[in-house]
């Protein structure tokens, strides 16, 4: 036995040398294709760090180049290469005085909420009919859908801001001079709109997957249809809820178009956080530190939404994708 | 507690019928069990007794009220669903509790009757379990919980026990019977599986193709079945079928003759054709055949396939010569060559063996090939037979 195990070691150290020998004829590149061919995980895994790496910087790289630039003390930005030039926290304080940025913030969260309540309503009912029912004519209507929410934003701005400018007269009791221009309807109205369609195919396809049976057991309970799709459909359909409400807000929030163009810019016309941050920029100066100091305290709160969200968000969008 | 009337049911889909004219009264109190193959209809006229399907025509009445075009909420019934429909968001509390809830009850009864329901079905101190957490006999019980807690006037019951494994089904089939007596509720019940039509019910609704085909207490249908669908349907394994001629004084198969009482001829005449049936325990090893009282004459056949089940062995009988042993899904015979035969388990019988058997005349249906309707129980005279058909396909109600 022993000589046998003996013989058998020579062997093998015989062998590897002849291996040792023959790689060593390769060069590197060579030898580092060859062992990728034979093991793929040498290969995937320094790709995986090269593309992760690629995605961090591209989407971490602006973050910090927009901290060093608020941290920059104004009128030092022209030497700044990687590092501040500089160091002047305090401007996180200062775009709070020298223009009421809170009013600013306080306008963009309103309008984000009130339109993602809104969406959320009217996308759940809309969502209930197209996933739960059939009726003649759903195909055709939910392609309406889909085609209303292909049109450019931008092509119903001016009929919008003209309607908008109008004076309705049975409005004035409401609002002080009867127009929508300057009050937050003139942003929850187009925006909700804009952000429906997605909602609604978001909604569809959660409330389509939850079984038959818990609607039909909820009604003979005692609810009615509308009753089974707030007490049963919607609570089960949580992740999805929550998708399209992160999405419709955070896009709300960051609209740009409609934000910037249906008020006056003014914090008491409810003029969203882009005004704010333009409006640093005056005539004769351009407070580029205030501005992405503000930038920065604008996005922090979406920030953590996503991440407080994000395995809501992640849940719904792939449960969505993988429907049957 | 409320009697149910149906009254000309219809429901139909673009091009299906799902429910064709279904009339029905059933009792107050009584438990009612629908029954047949999938897609016969029977969950959709429970469905339409529910109010989750509205019919294309005809009526439901539950007690007095006309309901038929009443929403679910508003019929006083509870159902319990085939897949149980816990809401899965909600503890056990919750879900017993939610209909209670919806109406408004105040605190101190809905506690009282959720105790109550939980003490019927066993539940107690499981009150803030999430349906997750249970398992399926246990989450079955939930739902009838759910479903007692509202003292409905009718009990729709879907289904309910088809998700539980076998055993469990067993437990559970006694537990509702049991149930029912303590409620003396109306119950209708939808099942395919005829062994729990026939052990609970009161009566059985047989159903096929969207039409009743006989409604009536399960042994009835079991012995005096109206017609050849429902005793194809009723009773495991299924029934023999053989074409015959009707000859004066005795019925001629292919392979074997069967003599009748010329009494009991009324309505055939010589050159009728017929469909004979007969169930597998009527069919006698002709040396055992002792005991029985109108044995028909021998046939030969010759032994196919043995299925000891334990208290009963099932033979595989082939009759004639080049016999097509094809059989259907059913199990049962399928072709006129093939006669299946329930034996003693301690018979002693061997495959390929020739034995001579008798059938008991007495027990004999006789079936109109054409509509299927039953002419005649038992082969013998008027005075000694078990029963003369009274029903048709038509006049079922």
């Amino acid at each position: 036995m022993a000589a046998e195990t003996e013989t058998e070691t020579i062997e093998r150290e015989a062998t590897g040398e002849q291996k040792g020998e023959q790689e060593r004829n390769r060069g590197p590149l060579e030898r580092w294709v060859g062992d990728s061919i034979s093991d793929p995980g040498r290969a995937y895994k320094p790709m995986f760090w090269l593309v992760t790496i690629f995605f961090l910087f591209t989407t971490l790289f602006p973050f910090y180049w927009l901290l060093m630039v608020a941290l920059t003390p104004e009128g030092q930005l022209q030497d700044v290469w990687l590092t501040p030039n500089g160091f002047n926290p305090g401007v996180f304080i200062e775009v709070f005085e020298i223009l009421p940025f809170h009013r600013y913030m306080f306008n963009s969260f309103v309008i984000a909420t009130v339109a993602t309540v809104i969406v959320l309503l009217v996308a759940s009912l809309a969502g209930y009919v197209f996933g739960r029912l059939s009726f003649p004519g759903k195909g055709p209507l939910m392609l309406l859908v889909l085609l209303v929410s292909f049109f450019p934003p931008a092509a119903f701005f001016i009929p919008l801001n003209d309607l908008f400018n109008t004076q309705i007269s049975i409005l004035e009791p409401v609002l002080s001079d009867g127009s929508i221009y300057n009050t937050p309807y003139a942003l929850i109205i187009p925006l909700s709109a804009i952000f429906m369609p997605l909602a609604i195919f978001i909604l569809t396809t959660f409330y389509s997957q939850i079984p038959d049976g818990l609607e039909d057991a909820a009604r003979v309970e005692g609810t009615t249809r509308l009753g089974a799709l707030f007490r049963v459909i919607i609570p089960l359909s949580a992740p999805g809820v929550a998708t399209a409400g992160v999405l419709t807000f955070i896009g709300v929030y960051n609209e740009f178009f409609f934000s910037f163009l249906m008020t006056d810019g003014q914090p008491q016309s409810w003029a969203p956080i882009l005004d704010g941050i333009l409006g640093y920029q005056g005539q004769y100066q351009t407070l580029y530190n205030a501005m992405a100091a503000a930038s920065i305290i604008g996005v922090l709160p979406m920030a953590i939404l996503v991440v407080v969200a994000q395995e809501k968000i992640v849940s719904g969008l792939t449960a969505g994708g993988l429907k049957e | 507690m409320a009697n149910v009337t149906l009254e000309g049911i219809t429901k139909r889909y673009e091009d299906v019928t799902a429910v064709d004219d279904m009339n029905m009264e059933i009792g107050d109190g009584e438990f009612v069990t629908f029954v047949g193959p999938s897609g016969c209809g029977k969950s959709t006229t429970m469905e339409t007794i529910a109010g989750l399907t509205k019919p294309t025509e005809g009526t439901v009445h539950i007690g007095e009220r006309d309901v038929t075009r009443l929403p679910p909420k508003d019929r006083n019934i509870a159902m319990v669903f085939q897949n149980i429909a816990l809401f899965p968001h909600m503890d056990v509390y919750d879900n017993i509790s939610f209909g209670l809830r919806l109406r408004k009850y105040d605190k101190d009864e809905v506690d009282r009757r959720v105790e109550e329901a939980a003490d019927i079905v066993q539940l107690e101190g499981m009150m803030e379990r999430m349906p997750e957490e249970m398992s399926g006999g246990q989450r079955q019980r939930v739902a009838i919980a759910r479903a007692l807690v509202r003292e409905p006037d009718v009990f729709l019951m879907d289904e309910p026990l088809a998700n539980l494994d076998a055993k469990l089904r067993v437990h559970m089939r006694t537990e509702l019977q049991r149930l029912h007596r303590r409620l003396d509720t109306t119950i209708v019940y939808v099942t395919h599986d005829q062994a729990e039509a026939m052990t609970m019910s009161d009566r059985i609704a047989v159903i096929n193709a969207g039409q009743l085909m006989q409604i009536a207490p399960p042994l009835e249908c079991y012995n005096e079945p109206a017609n050849l669908f429902v005793a194809g349907f009723i009773g495991s394994p299924s029934m023999n079928f053989v074409e015959a001629d009707v000859r004066s004084g005795e019925l001629e198969t292919e392979n074997f003759t069967i003599e009748f009482d010329p009494a009991t001829t009324d309505g055939l005449a010589p050159g009728d054709r017929v469909t004979i049936g007969v169930r597998p325990e009527d069919v006698y090893l002709e040396r055992t055949a002792d005991g029985v009282e109108h044995p028909s004459g021998l046939i030969d056949a010759r032994t196919d396939v043995l299925e000891p089940m334990g208290n009963e062995v099932f033979v595989y009988l082939v009759t004639g010569d080049d016999a097509d042993t094809s059989m259907d899904v059913e199990g049962g015979a399928a072709t006129d060559d093939q006669l299946l035969m329930s034996v003693d388990p301690d018979t002693e019988i061997d495959i390929d063996e020739d034995v001579s058997v008798v059938l008991d005349r007495s027990r004999v249906h006789l079936f109109d090939p054409d509509t299927g309707t039953a002419l005649r129980h038992g082969l013998i005279s008027a005075a000694s037979a078990t029963g003369t058909p009274e029903r048709g396909v038509g006049d079922t109600d």
